[in-house]
Parts: C-alpha cells; sequence; structure tokens
C-alpha cells in the first residue's frame, strides 16, 4: 500500500493515534514532575529515611524495564486489587519511570550550584527558606532544561510501551500493528508512525533549545 | 586547606542547633512510622489477596525454574550483548560520519542519528517483525530483536562518542599537527583513543538502555528471560510472583551495570554523560 | 576587654579524628585588622569560618559584641547580617546580574525598598571600581573583578566585622593588587577585619596584629614589623623562610 492510499484510509487514524501519543506524553510528563519534585525534595531534607526513600525510588524506576513495570501494572496488580484502565496503567508506567530521570535531572541540577554560592547567602544572613527560593531553585531549574527537553522526549518515546496493550484508539506504534492487521501495510505504516514521532522529537528539542539558550547560566 | 569535601545535598542544610536537631529527630521517627505503616500494608495486601500462599512461591525452590530463569537471562544476555557491540560499530561509523568536513555526509548521518535517537525501539521492532517478512526476508527472531534494539541504540551512542570526541582538549590535536600527522592518522591515534577512555562509563551506562529494551523480545517470540519467565507462569500459575522476581532480577542487573560505569567514572575522574546531558536532536 | 567585638574562648573542634581547632583564645576589637597566616592545614580558614558559624565548634564559646553567637534560626542570620564574609572563589550568585547581587541581601534580609538600596549598592560598586559592570552576570567579569562584587556585596550589609578567607589565593597575579588596595581602603576607614592570607606586605601595611597558627593552635601573635622581623618561635621561623625563600 503506497502511502497516498495509507492516507485516505487510515489518515484520521493517524492522526487519532497523534494526539492519543501527544496526550499521553503531555500527561505523563507532567505528573512525573510534580512526583520528581516530592522525590527530589525526600532525596536533600535531612531527615535520612526519606533521603533512602527517595534514593530507593529512584533506583528501582530507573532500572525496571518499563515492560517489566508495565506487566506488573497491567497483570499482576488486578491480582492484588488494583485494577487499573489499560490507558491509564500505561500513563501509570511512563509516568514512575520517568519521575525517576526527572528526579536525578533536579538534582544534577542542584548539584551545579556549588556549596560556596550556599555558603555566601547563608553568611549575607538571608534565610533558609530564602536561599531555596532566590539561590537555589532559580539556578537549578535554569540549568534541568536541556536535560528536561531530552527526557521529554525519551517520555514521547516510552509512550510505545502502550502498544502492548489494547489501547482504544491505538496510539503511534500499535498504529502498526492496527494497519498491518487490516491490510498491507508495508514501509508506509511503519514509516508514518516514525515521522510521527521523529518530527515531534525534533519540534521538542528545536524548543528545548531556544528556552535553554535563553536562560542557561553563565558559569 | 583542611576543606572536607560536602556534597551539595549535604551542603543545603547547614549544622542544625538543638532546636533544629529536636524537630529532625521529631520528623525522622514520624517519617520512618509512616514507611514501615506503608511496607506492612502492602504485605498485608499480598496476605488478604492470597498471593503469599506458599503455591505461588515454592516454584522458586526447585532449580529447574532457575535454571529456565538463567537460559531466558543468556537469551537477554546474548542479544543485549549483540546488539551493544553492532551498536558501538555502528555509532561510531556514524559519529565520524557527523564529524566529517564533506557536507553532505555530515548532513545524512545528522538525519540517520537523529531518526534512530527519535524513533522508539519498539517501533523499530515491529519494523523487523512485521514488515521486513513482507518483503520476503527470513529473519531469525534473534536478529529480530538485535538489530533493531542496536539501530536505535548507535544513534546515542554516535552522540556519546561526539561529545567525547569535544572533550578531548584541542591542544592534543593542534600538537598532532604541529608534528605533521595527517586528519585520519590524528583522529585515529590520537583523539580517539582518548575521546573512548572519556566516555567509557557513558558507554557503559546505555548497556542498561539495551539490556531494558530486550524485554520487548516476545513480540519477536524470542526467549529472553521475560518470555521464559512467561512459560512458567502459565505452568505454575504464578503471575504476580514471577513478574515480581524477574522485576527484581532485572533492577538488580541493571543497578549492578549502573554502579560499575559509576566506578569506571570515578577511577577516570570523569563524569557519565547520559542521553539527557546531550543536547536534543 | 569589653571593647572586643569578637571574642574565642578555648575554642575546640574536630573533624573525626582530626584535631582542628586547639584550646583557640582570641580576641579582635573593634577597627582591629587581624590577620592570621600559617603553613595548610594550620587551621586559619575554619578558625575564621567558626565565626560566622560556618563551621561549629566542639567545645569553648565565641562571643559577637559579648553575646554568644546563637547556634540557629532567626537569631543566627541577624549576626549573619552583621558580619560580612569574603571567600576565596567568591561565590557570587551565578544567575543573578552584578547589581542584584549586592542588592540581595539588604532587599530580603535588611527590607531595604528596591530603589534605595540599587542606589546604595551601585555607590559601592564606585567605590571598589566595578559599577561599568553592574549589569553584567558574574561569569562575564574577571577574578579580581567578581571579588570586588563581592566586597560589594558584604559591604552592603553594613557589617560591624569582614571576614576574609583567603580572598586573593584564587586570582591570577596581575589581578591581586585590584582586590588588597581595596581592602586596604577598608582598613584605612576602620573596618574592623579578619584575614585570613599568604600576602605579607598587606599585613605589614594594614595590620594590627598578626596571628601565626600551625597544627590548629596559635602559636604566635604580634604586631606585623615584631612577627615578620623578629619571629620568636621555631615554627614560625621555619615558615617565614619556606615562603620569603625567593
Amino acid at each position: 500500500m503506497g502511502i497516498q492510499e495509507l492516507f485516505s484510509t487510515y489518515g484520521e487514524n493517524y492522526l487519532q493515534a497523534l494526539v492519543q501519543t501527544w496526550s499521553m506524553t503531555a500527561i505523563s510528563f507532567s505528573c512525573a514532575l510534580v512526583i520528581a519534585l516530592a522525590i527530589t525534595v525526600f532525596r536533600v531534607s535531612p531527615i535520612k529515611p526519606l533521603r533512602i526513600l527517595g534514593d530507593f525510588y529512584v533506583q528501582v524506576f530507573r532500572n525496571i524495564p518499563g515492560v517489566s513495570l508495565l506487566v506488573i501494572i497491567i497483570y499482576a496488580l488486578p491480582y492484588l486489587g488494583l485494577t487499573l484502565d489499560y490507558k491509564i496503567g500505561a500513563m501509570v508506567t511512563v509516568t514512575m519511570v520517568v519521575a525517576s530521570f526527572a528526579s536525578e535531572n533536579l538534582m544534577t541540577g542542584i548539584n551545579t550550584i556549588g556549596v560556596g554560592q550556599i555558603e555566601a547567602a547563608r553568611s549575607v544572613g538571608l534565610s533558609f527558606g530564602r536561599i531555596l527560593r532566590h539561590v537555589v531553585i532559580p539556578q537549578a531549574v535554569r540549568s534541568a532544561i536541556l536535560p528536561m527537553t531530552n527526557l521529554l522526549i525519551g517520555t514521547l518515546l516510552t509512550t510505545a510501551l502502550a502498544s502492548q496493550v489494547p489501547l482504544k484508539p491505538p496510539e503511534l506504534t500499535g498504529m502498526v500493528n492496527y494497519v498491518n492487521s487490516r491490510s498491507v501495510g508495508g514501509i508506509g505504516a511503519f514509516f508514518i508512525s516514525a515521522i510521527g514521532y521523529a518530527g515531534t522529537s525534533l519540534v521538542i528539542g528545536y524548543v528545548g533549545n531556544l528556552i535553554d539558550k535563553k536562560v542557561r547560566i553563565l558559569r | 586547606m583542611s576543606a572536607h569535601v560536602v556534597s551539595m545535598r549535604d551542603a543545603l542544610y547547614e549544622a542544625p542547633g538543638p532546636k533544629m536537631r529536636r524537630r529532625i529527630r521529631v520528623v525522622t521517627i514520624f517519617a520512618l512510622a509512616l514507611i514501615a505503616i506503608g511496607i506492612a500494608l502492602v504485605v498485608r495486601q499480598f496476605h488478604i489477596t492470597g498471593q503469599l500462599d506458599p503455591r505461588y512461591w515454592t516454584l522458586f525452590t526447585r532449580t529447574t525454574t532457575w535454571a529456565f530463569l538463567a537460559q531466558g537471562f543468556l537469551g537477554t544476555f546474548r542479544v543485549a550483548f549483540t546488539a551493544g557491540a553492532i551498536a558501538l560499530v555502528l555509532g561510531l561509523v556514524l559519529m565520524l560520519g557527523r564529524i566529517s568536513e564533506a557536507a553532505w555526509l555530515s548532513t545524512v548521518s545528522r538525519l540517520v542519528i537523529d531518526f534512530f535517537r527519535g524513533v522508539p525501539s519498539l517501533l523499530l521492532i515491529y519494523f523487523f517483525y512485521l514488515v521486513i517478512p513482507k518483503y520476503g526476508i527470513k529473519m531469525p527472531s534473534f536478529w529480530m530483536i538485535t538489530l533493531p534494539v542496536a539501530l536505535a541504540a548507535s544513534g546515542v551512542l554516535a552522540e556519546v562518542f561526539r561529545a567525547g570526541v569535544n572533550a578531548v582538549p584541542k591542544g592534543q590535536s593542534e600538537a598532532a599537527l604541529s608534528l605533521g600527522m595527517s586528519d585520519s592518522k590524528i583522529m585515529f591515534k590520537i583523539v580517539f583513543p582518548q575521546a573512548l577512555r572519556i566516555v567509557i562509563p557513558s558507554l557503559v551506562s546505555q548497556l542498561v538502555v539495551v539490556v531494558k529494551d530486550t524485554t520487548v523480545a516476545y513480540v519477536v517470540s524470542y526467549p529472553d528471560l521475560m518470555q521464559n519467565a512467561r512459560v512458567l507462569i502459565s505452568n505454575y500459575d504464578a503471575l504476580v510472583s514471577m513478574y515480581f522476581v524477574v522485576a527484581i532480577i532485572y533492577i538488580i542487573v541493571n543497578f549492578a551495570i549502573n554502579q560499575f560505569s559509576i566506578y569506571l567514572a570515578h577511577r577516570r575522574g570523569t563524569k557519565i554523560i547520559s542521553r539527557n546531558d546531550e543536547n536534543p536532536v | 576587654m569589653s571593647d572586643a567585638i569578637i571574642q574565642m574562648n578555648h575554642v575546640d573542634k574536630h573533624y573525626g579524628a582530626l584535631h582542628v581547632l586547639k584550646d583557640i583564645n582570641l580576641e579582635v576589637a573593634r577597627g582591629e585588622v587581624v590577620v592570621l597566616i600559617g603553613p595548610s592545614g594550620s587551621g586559619k580558614s575554619t578558625l575564621c569560618r567558626t565565626i560566622n558559624r560556618l563551621e561549629t565548634i566542639d567545645a569553648g564559646e565565641i562571643l559577637f559584641e559579648g553575646t554568644p553567637l546563637p547556634q540557629e534560626g532567626k537569631d543566627l542570620a541577624a549576626v549573619r547580617a552583621e558580619i560580612g564574609m569574603v571567600f576565596q572563589s567568591f561565590n557570587l550568585f551565578a544567575h543573578k546580574t552584578i547589581l542584584d547581587n549586592v542588592t540581595m541581601g539588604p532587599i530580603e534580609v535588611l527590607g531595604t525598598p528596591k530603589a534605595k538600596a540599587r542606589e546604595e549598592a551601585m555607590e559601592l560598586l564606585r567605590r571598589v571600581g566595578v559599577d561599568s559592570q553592574a549589569e553584567k552576570v558574574p561569569a562575564q567579569l574577571s577574578g579580581g573583578q567578581q571579588q570586588r562584587v563581592a566586597i560589594a556585596r558584604s559591604l552592603a550589609m553594613n557589617p560591624k566585622v569582614m571576614l576574609f578567607d583567603e580572598p586573593t589565593s584564587a586570582l591570577d597575579p596581575e589581578m591581586i593588587n585590584e582586590v588588597l588596595d581595596v581592602m586596604v581602603e577598608l582598613a584605612q576607614q576602620g573596618m574592623t577585619m579578619v584575614v585570613v592570607t599568604h600576602e605579607m606586605n598587606f599585613a605589614r601595611r594594614v595590620a594590627n596584629r598578626v596571628v601565626f597558627m600551625a597544627d590548629g593552635a596559635i602559636v604566635e601573635e604580634a604586631a606585623p614589623d615584631e612577627f615578620f622581623d623578629h619571629p620568636k618561635s621555631d615554627r614560625a621561623r621555619d615558615f617565614l623562610n619556606s615562603i620569603m625563600g625567593h
């Protein structure tokens, strides 16, 4: 089937798949950021059990393969009394994994600030809250823009996991299956999905780079 | 000076005075209690849904179970190792193309790298699994999983190599030039060996990504760890326990690889360049 | 002795097994310029940093204007606002302009209204000679310029004492003098200063007292000329020989 034909037959499905992929990416990423914020606060706090908990979370969810986590959430949790909708289950999987990397990015951002500035702020008489607000957080966030941009692209690619569960409508990767089970999609079907991903990645990368250039801190 | 190096996360809070110490102690105990309750609740949930029943766990006392899992792990290892090796070579080639002086080569390489970095490995796997057979090419399942994983990783590795090359001090190639070395000699004898040394920790940590990608091997019906776990599940009807055990195995393996790469980085005094550090696309 | 703005009595500190401050007794009077010198690892930096509690002490007491140094909270922050500190690595806020670096303290801690803070900051930057750089960020300035901004940042808080922890050790040689000149001017204007440094000429010029430390203890204290020309202890003599050597 040529690309033309594919578009006329499945054009609408592809559009839906693109939106599905984009929405899953956006929602998962935002939730991941919120979770990462909490985890990072734990990891940075002076309370040892919280630090260990945060570090543990990061080690578990950055090392677990997406598929392994997905099958646990979708197939094992129901036996433990928690049954999630397919789409939600897939998004939870993506969110939990992405949150661990996001926390690592935030930690790296915090580490680039350097102990010296904190001491200088303290010597001037700034309170801890003010130090966070005026010295730590602005710098950590600005330093994390590039890594977070890459992570957003990573999130986009990770949503492909959702193709392993029956999603209606399917997302971009699931579309290859969808088309192939209904017609002879050939390279075309794969290609359209690939362009969907690659194109989105490019745009995200471009925008991220722009933002980073604007807010990057010279050191 | 006598300065003892303090990490940022310890320096964020200064040495607490008596009031602060009391507060920290209280919150610490509170946090411990909450965590203990959390763990208890999870264990309780396992219990009331019957998942702690021995029939779900005795299979792990049998050596046949572990032998079969080990076989699966061997499959994972074969794919990861082969894919990693191919990705290294391919990544190298792509990097060289990317930094070449010839504009056309640089552009094409850049497109290929960005393409492989911009699409999920799962999509590539479907390409090999669904699309390639339609063109009459018969490919064993091993290659159906190994090649796409290798391709996806090669894009990332190409950028890791490039970051390594950029990290080699310019003075090195300048000194070589002044000795009369040709460009290709400089690249292969001076710059590249040093770049390699700089990026070895990053390369090792990329291995983790490759291992994770192998878990989709069931799509192409290749017997890796995940796949063998599934077989055991259908045999013993021990879904929850098996999936958790396998997850733990993967976590430990990947954790070990990451720790190894950190160890390598510390030995060299370099830092680990990850997918998140370099410029996006 | 009630004129002493800083008093350290029997101060002791350990880093694990290392005894870094041994029974330190030191007084600094208002308007005095005290220079701390000694070999690496002698504890002089640590001593300096205990004065504004960037380092804690295990035993003894440190009095600021007659009252013991607060251990935490608002009281400690208030005392720190009155003690200025200049660091070896400048430690300017990398994400803020030079002007914002200087106004941050007055605005956030002293509650000075923005316009007034900026006016006074510009005046301070003029005093140290970097007013033309006010809208730049620290990375765009040379080391000497950054350090002068750091001094201005401390001065903006109207401190009663200023601590200098090896202020010129991280500077290229040609920039050391521009910073020392500012420090000399401060001394001549009556600022109470505690300076950890290797710059002997500076000590000779403006120090009221030189305190020589080794292995965590104060070995000798004397007026600069007396100390440099007639050191009393062997330790001091060896140290001076080793650095005057070339």
